[in-house]
């Protein structure tokens, strides 16, 4: 990851930006839509030590000089997909909890079965968080 | 279908970091093509798009509309080894990467 940051500034021109946009170190929350009515029936258990680990990269190129921070902004970011898609997206995941999985996909199921409604979508969110660092030449 | 961020509270978050327009910008982690072309929306000169994946690249391509044909180059590549010489962009974005 760091060797891929100093790739970045080695491309960039003086002065140039560079945007890390990536979801927030969060665990995401899976709920279900019906008629644009949201209920939450979920928090992810998903790893976050990925994101940890990219974190620490960004900071350690901060400390070595390559770059400054310019800015920092946290919004809100939704996934929507129908429920045949759910367990795919989830199996992009790498976690050895599969058992939480399991019992999350049935708990959707479940919800999915008790409403009624045509227009009935997953919602998942989670923030995003954009990062805007400056490339210093020096 | 999985849509991602339909509010496109993306795109308003990336337009906050400053003009776009004319600028010379490297994607990383591109996959199918998604925030490339929401990215091409904000008329910068061109835009390099990389993903490691040749389907993802393959599904990039195939999707691009005809008005931006010109202004996007997909190519299959890793961000450790970029292959543009130094000093080449004005902005670098690692798109869901790190």
């Amino acid at each position: 990851m760091v060797h891929a940051l100093r790739e970045a500034h080695r491309v960039l021109k003086p002065d140039g930006l560079l945007l890390d946009l990536r979801p927030g170190a969060v665990h995401r929350r899976v709920g279900i839509e019906v008629d644009s009515q949201h209920k939450q029936l979920a928090i992810m258990t998903e790893s976050l030590k990925d994101d940890y680990a990219a974190n620490r990269a960004v900071a350690e190129i901060i400390r070595e000089g390559l770059f400054k921070t310019v800015s920092r902004i946290q919004f809100n970011c939704n996934r929507t997909m129908a429920l045949t898609d759910f367990s795919s997206w989830l199996a992009d995941f790498p976690t050895d909890r599969d058992a939480r999985y399991g019992r999350l996909i049935r708990i959707v199921e479940r919800a999915f079965e008790e409403v009624n409604g045509k227009r009935k979508k997953i919602v998942v969110k989670g923030p995003l968080i954009l990062k805007v660092l400056k490339k210093i030449v020096g | 279908m999985i849509r991602v961020d339909p509010e496109r509270n993306e795109i308003r978050a990336l337009k906050e970091v400053g003009t776009w327009r004319g600028k010379k910008v490297l994607e990383i982690g591109c996959g199918d093509g998604r925030l490339t072309l929401r990215l091409a929306g904000l008329s910068p000169k061109l835009i390099h798009a990389i993903d490691p994946s040749p389907n993802l690249i393959r599904a990039a391509r195939k999707n691009i509309p005809s008005a931006f044909a010109k202004q996007i180059h997909y190519k299959v590549g890793s961000a450790g080894d970029l292959k543009y010489p130094s000093d080449s962009f004005d902005r670098v974005v690692f798109s869901w990467v790190l």
